[in-house]
């Protein structure tokens, strides 16, 4: 069984008389450990394909099958705990709360399970160890630089092993540089610890590091073949 | 997973110290508020305490028919104690006294410790007093003779001088004369505790009057309440009337609804500054707070989970500013005595008024942080998210 099917998902939003349809009737299967990137120009439906997948809004019509259940027949407050346990959230902006240090920040997503404190920490731990933070922990967000800020928020992500990690132009408030790192790191996070990863982006290196590349436009979800990067790549030049 | 789970309250509790400066604010005004709560709310039970132990059922006061209840402007002739004893069947007599006792009241100014004379209210009273007054107990020396008085435990509130200027043995200039204080009496928070009680006779000397004020009278049983008022109206020539004590008091207090009345206006009022302290501060918390409280959401909390948690951000700091105020209302507020025309009481900060001073500081808490939290959850997690 596919660990998620996207069935018919059309989503639309009416402005003022004016229908516009981001997503139109699309289908998309996702198996275990598979690493998909989505691109397309600015306003095509990108994040709101990824609001759908993660149950934080809900399509106009058609399914999202997630282990076989319909998330989209589910209650606001059964979502939420749905998403607790399957889903990991990597912000544009990381989204750290300012007040909690990296450490605690890590552990939000492990209260809302049933875990011993014990437990907790060794999955933290484990979470700092992966992003190579390990010694920040203590620190608060406002202690941290951009990509620190980012590598929290990927620990966070990760932590509770969701069933599905999705990010949302996870590099799109960093520097080239710190860009690659967070990039390098994603792709561990699928290649070293088996993940499933769903990430958004604009740009096409980061995408090109994604095993199934999706380009949405017009609505319509299209998965390139082996020539993708060069695709990507086209894509690019012609947005700018 | 049908257990709501919630944020880590360090959350709250360090939000709090985001905008230390407002916080401070706001907690200031709280404990302002809460304390102004206490003050009232002590200030009516401490008026509701004295009146309410003061009277006897079993008493009955005969005063003049014109005094209405104002028992200072009563007077009756010096006989009519005797008279009454003579004509009531129903009065109760115990080893040969009658209960009757004839008082003298009067509300003047005595010289106390040297300094400038104070305003006090003074009783004219016999050996049968205490017969009648079953609530005064002495607490300290004995029964005044000529030239001696008592004091009562607020007396000196009342007066507005130090308590150890009404020490056993210091004196008090009534008239020109100096009397001894040979003890001092309690009576269970009535009003006659703030009163100065002379000898009948003393008293009467140094007001220059012959007359009482009024007589109190103990009865016997049920039905003599009815015979003492059957004998003040045939004796209309007396031009006395009668009454329970009990009846005298729930007069009095009910002179106080207006007072009352204003208390609790007041609490009202200034509670509902206090919401508006608090509404503007829970406004201003979620404000910029739009999507870290979405970004809660998207990580798995629940729309109520993170809504309680601004709830009990403002509830604690509502806490804190009641637990200040508690503090400051038992250490400066209780005890503190109050002075009235006809007598004193002492503000009461009791459990009344601590669950009363504190709920409502509670309730502040919570009436501010609620439309906000409401408002905060309306926003979509989707559009809090891009929220900047
Ligand atoms: N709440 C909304 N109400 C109306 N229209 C909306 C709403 N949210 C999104 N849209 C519209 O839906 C379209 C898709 O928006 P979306 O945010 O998914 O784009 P995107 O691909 O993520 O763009 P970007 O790359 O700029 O982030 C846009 O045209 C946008 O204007
Ligand atoms: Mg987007």
């Amino acid at each position: 069984m596919p660990l998620v099917e996207i069935r018919n998902l059309t989503k639309q939003f009416s402005k003022g008389g004016e229908t516009i349809t981001p997503l139109n009737e699309v289908d998309l299967t996702i198996e275990p450990r598979d690493f998909l990137s989505l691109m397309g120009p600015s306003g095509s439906g990108k994040s709101t394909l990824l609001n759908l997948l993660t149950g934080i809004d809900r399509p106009t019509s058609g399914q999202i099958l997630v282990h076989g259940t319909d998330i989209t027949r589910l209650s606001r407050a059964r979502l939420a705990d749905w998403r607790a346990a399957n889903i990991g959230y990597i912000f544009q902006t990381h989204n750290l709360i300012p007040v909690l240090t990296a450490y605690e920040n890590i552990e939000l997503p492990l209260l809302l399970l049933p875990m011993t404190a014990a437990e907790r920490r060794k999955r933290i731990a484990i979470a700092l160890e992966a992003v190579d933070l390990t010694d920040r922990a203590d620190h608060y967000p406002r202690q941290l630089s951009g990509g620190q800020e980012q590598r929290v928020g990927i620990a966070r992500a990760i932590v509770a092993n969701p069933t599905i990690v999705v990010a949302d132009e996870p590099t799109g408030d960093l520097d080239a540089r710190t860009a690659g790192h967070i990039l390098q790191l994603v792709e561990r996070l699928n290649a070293e610890l088996g993940m499933t990863l769903f990430v958004v982006t604009h740009d096409p290196q980061a995408a090109s590091v994604a095993a199934r590349r999706l380009q949405l436009d017009e609505g319509r979800l299209v998965e390139s073949e082996a020539a993708a990067p060069v695709a990507a790549l086209d894509a690019g030049r012609r947005r700018a | 997973m049908l257990k709501l789970r919630l944020l880590p309250w360090e959350y709250g509790v360090r939000n709090l110290f985001r905008r230390p400066a407002r916080t401070g604010l706001t907690l200031a005004g709280l404990t302002t508020v809460v304390l102004l709560v206490f003050v009232v709310v002590a200030f009516l039970r401490g008026l509701d305490a004295s009146l309410a132990v003061t009277g006897d059922p079993s008493t009955m006061l005969v005063y003049s028919v014109g005094a209405a209840e104002d028992i200072e402007s009563s007077a009756v002739p010096a006989q009519l104690p005797a008279l009454l004893s003579a004509s009531l069947e129903g009065i109760e007599r115990r080893y040969g006294t009658d209960y009757v006792s004839p008082e003298l009241y009067a509300a003047t100014r005595i010289g106390v410790d040297d300094d400038r004379p104070k305003m006090a209210v003074l009783r004219g009273v016999t050996p049968a007093a205490p017969l009648v007054r079953r609530q005064v107990q002495m607490t300290e020396g004995r029964w005044p003779q000529e030239g001696e008085v008592l004091a009562g435990r607020l007396a000196a509130a009342k007066l507005g001088c130090r308590p150890e200027a009404l020490a056993v043995g210091n004196t008090v200039t009534l008239a020109g004369r100096e009397f001894r204080i040979s003890g001092r009496f309690a009576a269970g928070g009535a009003a006659y505790e703030s009163e100065v009680w002379f000898p009948l006779a003393d008293l009467q000397q140094g007001m220059q009057r012959q007359d009482l004020s009024l007589v109190a009278v103990g009865l016997a049983g049920e039905a003599s309440a009815a015979e003492v008022q059957l004998f003040c109206m045939e004796r209309v020539d007396l031009g006395i009337q009668a009454i329970e004590e009990t009846k005298y008091y729930a007069l009095l207090q009910s002179h106080y609804r207006p007072v009352r009345t204003l208390g609790w206006v007041v609490v009202c009022l200034v509670a509902g500054a206090g919401i508006f302290a608090g509404l503007n501060t829970m406004y201003g918390a979620v404000v910029g707070r739009g999507r870290e409280l979405a970004a809660l959401q998207a990580i798995g909390f629940r729309r109520r989970a993170v809504a309680l948690s601004l709830v009990q951000e403002a509830v604690l700091l509502a806490a804190a500013a009641s637990l200040v105020a508690a503090l400051l209302a038992v250490a400066l507020v209780h005890g503190a005595a109050i002075r009235f025309t006809m007598s004193a009481f002492a503000l009461q900060v009791d459990s009344v008024t601590l669950l009363i001073g504190c709920g409502t500081g509670l309730l502040l808490g919570l009436l501010g942080a609620v439309p906000p939290a409401v408002k905060a959850m309306r926003q979509p997690v989707v559009e809090g998210l891009k929220a900047v």
